[in-house]
């Protein structure tokens, strides 16, 4: 049969009708998008005077190369992305855990386990804000309370605490996410394996060590690689709740970025410093793969 | 025996109740008081919402409600509508909507992000509402320019001025037997600082903005013009002379200032100075008269010890350099379709002394007059807070004049349009928290700081024209 035959076929056009929406979505919101970023890192662009754009070739590259600030931003990223995903892992493997236990009323938990998840970014960080002033809020007030302080601790405004809230925050609101990954997986294990592994004598760290965490390689593959990509570009939690200090202690790229296109209004650095992170996670998450060796198909 | 009736003894006017009344009287009787001109009462067919940006605080709101007063009488199809934007977002909000070709119709800015915009050709010209405002109406001590003129044209009105002074309780002074605030030195100021850090429990001697803000960087340009410093020289094509032994020494100062401040200052923009004051945390403050209205509702105790002085002197120098925010209204000129609707409500509500005594009563002694028949309108004097902060009213509206001062136009010696986009960037506010919070030397911050001022010297060069 010709392809101008298999062109007409109905179930072809239908198909294809189907795609379209979703293509033009993505051209639209996605491919445009990164196209753009990608040509502007490659030009001096000011968007007060759009007329004397030029072509910048690597020179904006060059300059962040040459900033200490995109450096430090960087070493900073890293360490939030880092202990933020360790924390959600561990806590949220932990509670993935306890809640699949069959406890009566364990649903109940589960369905609370969202709220962090749902809460808007904007709200919780506000709402962080005052809670952890260190004059007015509950936070210091409850702990001096309870005895446990005597002084107020300043949370976020002093940088090694600033950087521990923010990792905070990210660690309370997306930890569900991990659970419910975790959780949905669990509930997918033969418990033949258990009871098979009970009859051999082994005890419970021994079951989890070799049945459960092994069943949830790839789950906790899979969520790791999402949550280090999320994680890394993420701008609005750090910006809400320190805008990036006490100083520059909470710089992180995104708000590097933000910074260099809106603040200093060089749109170039601000998109290049865009691709820089595009490529360092697209690297990065080629590497996890490999090393990890989720890109080989399973062996019978 | 005729029953006796008790004396009806006089309620004392609270400032909510004092607003309220004036809203209810005010509203309707505006036009006409200095002759409204005929080109402010051409009717207007045009319909849709005039956008208008504002900072925080009602006066703005008052200003907008002028302007649809004049809605109503000349353009019904119009709506001005305020949006209020947070000091701290108004120059990312301002760039966005610019580099997005849709910025507010109207807008209620201080003088350097005016400055920068009118020197990038953002802004429609307003000569002609000047000549119909009434040019000769300054009060003693400004010039038109200090809002914004720039190469013979006047591109921003006058909203009003608004400098920042020493906020002092004084019960605390006099308790410790500080001395008289009016006659401080920079260090007469530390030694009432430290001395109230260290006799009165739970209070901080002095609370200044040392985050990455706005707020850090008006009360840092005051000590650095203060000490005789000054980011760039307007008179010598705009070269920055940033890294000087004198702002080496206002940083120092902070420094020496920072262990009788809050913990928290690193990170304390204005709400969190404001808090400081109001919540009786701190004995001493650099602030605007924002603080008095809150206090006289939420503290009345710390209200009734207030003073505010211009501040303390330069040893040196003598200076006792402010920050004044000169702040004025303008049109940005990209997709505006609202321009002669926007001059026209802006001249009946300039041209209404009962609409600018509302202005400024609504938030005293926050905004000051700027005209002289404002400022001498026995209205304006029926705010109760001239019964007992006359001196403090008076200070910020005519005694700080002489020691006006600010990025945009240091010294009052040359409108520079760089600060709007040095405060963009928050170079003074880095500067300041490389010292209070990185430990750096000032000798190095103010090099690091002078070196981000001259990029921000080359990259806009087209912004001085013929000065360089």
């Amino acid at each position: 049969m010709s392809q101008a035959a298999d062109w007409k076929r109905a179930d072809s056009r239908i198909g294809i009708l189907f795609i379209v929406p979703f293509a033009v979505t993505a051209l639209v919101f996605m491919v445009y998008p990164v196209a753009e970023a990608v040509r502007l890192a490659f030009y001096h662009h000011n968007p007060l005077n759009p007329g004397a754009s030029s072509f910048a070739g690597l020179d904006n590259f060059r300059a962040l190369a040459a900033d200490p600030l995109f450096w430090q931003a960087f070493r900073q990223a890293a360490v939030w992305t880092f202990s933020s995903i360790v924390l959600q892992t561990v806590i949220g493997v932990a509670l993935a855990l306890l809640l699949h236990l069959p406890l009566r009323g364990i649903s109940v938990f589960r369905g609370l386990l969202l709220f962090p998840y749902i809460v808007p970014t904007v709200v919780i960080a506000l709402i962080l804000q005052w809670m952890l002033n260190a004059d007015l809020g509950v936070v210091n007030w409850s702990l001096r309370g309870a005895g446990l302080i005597d002084e107020n601790v300043y949370w976020l405004a002093s940088p090694g605490m600033a950087m521990l809230s923010t990792i905070a925050l990210n660690v309370w609101k997306y930890t569900p996410f991990v659970t419910i990954c975790v959780l949905a997986r669990l509930q997918t294990i033969p418990l033949e394996l258990y009871d098979a592994a009970k009859v051999d004598g082994a005890g419970a760290v021994r079951r989890f060590v070799d049945i459960t965490l092994p069943q949830l390689a790839e789950v906790l593959a899979v969520v790791v690689i999402f949550r280090t990509i999320w994680t890394f570009n993420k701008f609005e939690e750090i910006y809400l709740l320190t805008r990036g200090g006490p100083g520059t202690s909470t710089f992180n790229l995104a708000i590097y970025s933000f910074e260099q296109s809106v603040a200093n209004l060089k749109m170039g650095m601000g998109a290049a410093t865009g691709v820089v992170m595009m490529a360092l996670l697209f690297v990065g998450s080629l590497i996890y793969m490999r090393v990890f060796r989720f890109d080989e198909e399973p062996t019978q | 025996m005729a029953q006796k009736t008790p004396p009806v003894r006089p309620q004392p006017t609270t400032r909510r109740k004092f607003l309220s009344d004036l809203a209810a009287v005010s509203t309707g009787v505006a036009a006409g008081t200095l002759g409204l001109p005929a080109w402010a009462q051409k009717p207007s067919t045009k319909t849709g919402t005039v956008r208008v940006w504002g900072e925080p605080g009602p006066y703005a709101g008052v200003a907008v409600d002028a302007m649809n007063e004049w809605a109503k009488k000349f353009a019904p199809g119009l709506a001005f509508k305020l949006e209020t934007l947070s000091w701290d977002s108004v120059y990312v909000k301002l760039m966005t909507d610019l580099a997005a070709r849709n910025p507010a119709h109207c807008i209620s800015v201080e003088s350097p992000i005016a400055y920068q915009l009118m020197a990038d050709l953002l802004l429609e010209p307003l000569d002609d509402v000047v000549q119909k405002v009434g040019r000769n109406r300054l009060i003693d001590g400004v010039k038109w320019e200090y809002w914004g003129a720039w190469q013979g044209k006047q591109y921003v009105l006058p909203a009003h001025h608004q400098p920042h002074l020493l906020v002092v309780r004084m019960d605390v002074v006099n308790e410790l037997g500080l001395g008289d605030p009016d006659k401080w030195d920079w260090n007469d100021l530390r030694n009432a600082a430290r001395t109230i850090a260290e006799k009165k429990k739970d209070m901080a001697g002095i609370s200044l903005a040392l985050g990455r803000n706005l707020c850090t960087d008006y009360h840092f340009a005051a000590l650095l013009h203060s000490a005789g410093g000054r980011m760039f020289d307007p008179a010598n094509k705009f070269q920055v002379v940033f890294d000087s032994p004198e702002t080496v020494e206002a940083l120092e100062y902070v420094k020496s200032l920072q262990p009788y401040m809050p913990r928290g200052a690193v990170s304390y923009s204005f709400l969190e100075v404001v808090d400081s004051i109001v919540t009786g945390r701190a004995g001493i403050s650099f602030y605007w008269g924002r603080p008095y209205g809150r206090a006289a509702e939420e503290n009345k105790a710390v209200f009734a010890n207030l003073q505010s002085f211009n501040h303390a002197r330069h040893p040196k120098t003598g200076r006792r350099s402010n920050w004044n925010d000169f702040q004025g209204w303008c049109i940005p000129r990209p997709n505006n379709q609202y321009v002669e609707e926007v001059k026209a409500a802006l001249v009946y509500y300039q041209t209404s002394p009962q609409w600018l005594v509302r202005y400024c009563h609504s938030l005293m002694p926050n905004v000051s007059p700027v005209y002289k028949d404002v400022l001498n309108n026995p209205t304006l004097q029926t705010h109760p807070f001239f019964e007992t902060k006359r001196q403090t009213i008076m200070n910020y509206y005519v005694t700080s004049l002489p020691y006006s001062s600010s990025t945009a136009n240091e010294w009052l010696r040359g409108v520079n349009p760089l600060a709007g986009i040095v405060h963009g960037r928050s170079i003074l506010a880095q500067t300041v928290q490389k010292v209070a919070v990185d430990n750096w030397k000032a000798a190095d911050a103010a090099k690091w700081g002078a070196k981000e001022l001259e990029q921000v010297r080359k990259e806009n060069l087209r912004l001085l024209g013929g000065a360089v």
